[in-house]
């Protein structure tokens, strides 16, 4: 079967070339959903806009930086504590909003003093913090400001203070993939290479596309640690604007969310010779093979399989339990993009689960490469789902447990079918051993709560 | 010779990331680079691992050739003309996978 025009699209077919089916003997020569295209007015996508992908994913993680929202409030309200990514300094990052709070007035008579004004207040009102992400958003590039020009200013006029401007309103892109771009290509080209980092240990690396969700930086540092690799930058979890502008002194780039942070891994091969080395960072066999990559770029093969040894003997017991009462479910993942890919065969090989429909929201033609290549046959393929096909799909292929955000999980929620946060998770952290361990956790809680039959229950009239 | 090739193939697109990198000339280095090495690696030579990018690819071949070794017991016993032969076929349906007939429209951007 080729691609499939759903029942409930048949008023908008264009949407038969974003949803496929997989079957045997077929390959993505034949069948490529089109992807990272804008979305067909008609259809109730779930995506997020071009600004959200800056800085919810990645600017917001840093946990040294003030986030200054060129625009409206709610811009800065909205993406701002929907992902839980602690740090390692009593979380600032989530603490705050920031906001130039754009009026009316200042849409009619240019934004860039206000805009001003607001940067020095919040350094004053910070007086420990010295670095910001300035960010333009649909009504202040819409008014011709020029953010770069205003913190040019104030950099001169405070030394001490460093400012990267991101130039990506809601409306640049088709969705949040748009802002990774900018947010990467500006990065590169701007900041990295001005500041020396201090050489530790002769392995090196950056580790780039984990943004510490519910602590996965954490785990994986734990991992660096012990085989005695100093992480230079970690893009972004947990990590510091400095540490960013020192990623051009790494020898080795270890990429997992290719999509967000693919760019710069790519810049910093070509501009810096650094390789880049992408890994599957979620699942237990998938882990394992990752660091055993790193041990054999180093030469360092021994310290790494010590500590997957002693990971396995800590986590393979629990893991093993999960799998023997999960094997067989379905599973839904309607999540970004990558987490298609990372987590198909993850979560078969390691608990025996099979994914049976998928959905991307800002995916490229390369993440649906990656996930058909990997996922099964007979498993739905979609690009920037609606509200309706996921109806439809649930109808047809009846999954036990959905993998989503919680936008798409408030609909999963209201049909009694068990979700799990596969955005900001449960109870995470989902990365490394003992994550994933706490993905199969949340999956048998979710799969065995007699909660979502009871939530369908009419109990209307009855006497309690 | 074929069906060894096409057995390869379809666990390097099920297990292999490098294959997907997001440009074209990307693709056919990583695709060359690791593929060249697993054979080095399959046929006991030494590999050379002398710059940054020699030492990737090693990184990505020794554990694919580790993991090929377990999956299909018949690489032991081929000799090593064969070898060669089933890693050529390798390369090419990778390459014309992935590469040569992709519908991938972002493969042949200018920039990343």
């Amino acid at each position: 079967m080729p691609m499939k025009l759903l029942d409930c699209d048949a008023g908008i077919p264009e949407r038969e070339k974003h949803v496929y089916i997989k079957e045997a003997g077929e390959d993505t020569t034949k069948f490529l959903p089109v992807s990272n295209s804008a979305t067909i007015p008609g259809s109730l996508s779930e995506r997020g806009c071009a600004f959200c992908g800056a800085k919810l994913v990645i600017g917001g993680v840093l946990k040294d930086t003030i986030q200054m929202i060129h625009g409206p409030f709610g811009c800065s309200y909205d993406t701002w504590h929907t992902k839980r990514y602690p740090s390692d300094n009593d979380n600032f990052q989530l603490k705050y909003a920031w906001s130039t709070n754009v009026k009316e007035k200042n849409v009619v008579f240019g934004a860039e003093k206000l805009l001003k004004k607001s940067i020095l207040e919040a350094f004053d009102a910070m007086p420990t913090i010295k670095r910001m992400f300035v960010y333009t958003t649909c009504s202040t590039a819409l008014i011709g400001d020029d953010p770069k020009a205003v913190a040019k200013a104030v950099m001169a006029e405070r030394p001490d203070v460093d400012i990267f401007v991101v130039e990506c309103p809601g409306f640049a892109g088709v969705s949040q993939s748009k802002g990774h771009h900018v947010l990467n290509m500006g990065w590169i080209h701007e900041k990295v290479g001005q500041v020396e980092p201090v050489i530790t240990s002769e392995y090196t690396i950056n580790f780039i596309g984990d943004y510490n969700i519910q602590g996965d930086t954490d785990v994986l540092q734990r991992y660096w640690h012990k085989l005695g690799i100093q992480v230079l930058a970690h893009f972004t979890g947990n990590a510091t604007y400095d540490e960013l502008r020192g990623m051009h002194r790494a020898q080795l780039n270890v990429v997992n969310c290719a999509r967000s942070a693919g760019y710069i891994a790519n810049e910093l091969q070509k501009q810096y010779g650094i390789p880049r080395l992408d890994i599957d960072s979620w699942g237990f066999s998938y882990m394992a093979s990752g660091l055993r990559k790193v041990g054999d770029f180093f030469g360092i093969q021994d310290k790494v399989e010590a500590l997957i040894a002693e990971e396995e003997a800590k986590w393979g017991p629990q893991m093993k339990w999960y799998k023997e009462r999960l094997q067989g479910k379905k599973m839904a993942i309607w999540t970004g993009g990558p987490r298609l890919w990372h987590w198909t065969r993850a979560v078969e090989d390691d608990l025996g689960v099979q994914v049976v429909a998928m959905a991307s929201k800002f995916g490229h033609q390369e993440d649906f490469e990656k996930v058909i290549a990997r996922g099964r046959e007979g498993t739905v393929y979609i690009d920037d789902g609606n509200e309706l096909e996921f109806f439809e799909v649930i109808d047809m292929v009846k999954p036990d447990v959905i993998f989503t955000g919680p936008r798409v999980g408030e609909l999963v929620k209201k049909l009694h079918i068990p979700y799990v946060n596969g955005h900001a998770y449960h109870n995470g952290p989902y990365m490394g051993f003992e994550g994933f361990v706490n993905l199969a956790r949340d999956m048998y809680n979710a799969v065995n709560s007699p909660l979502w039959a009871l939530a369908g229950q009419n109990i209307q009239g009855e006497v309690l | 010779m074929a069906t060894k090739a096409d057995e390869l193939v379809a666990f390097i697109q099920e297990r292999c990331l490098w294959q997907f990198a997001s440009r074209a000339h990307d693709r056919d280095e990583n695709i060359n680079g690791v593929l060249s090495l697993l054979g080095v690696i399959l046929t006991g030579d030494s590999p050379q691992l002398e710059t940054p990018m020699q030492r990737l690819h090693f990184a990505n071949a020794n554990l694919l050739a580790k993991e090929v070794k377990v999956a299909f017991p018949w690489l032991a016993e081929i000799p090593k003309e064969d070898m060669q032969g089933v890693l050529s076929g390798a390369i090419a349906r990778i390459h014309e996978l992935t590469v040569e007939k992709s519908l991938n429209g972002e493969l042949n951007q200018p920039g990343y």
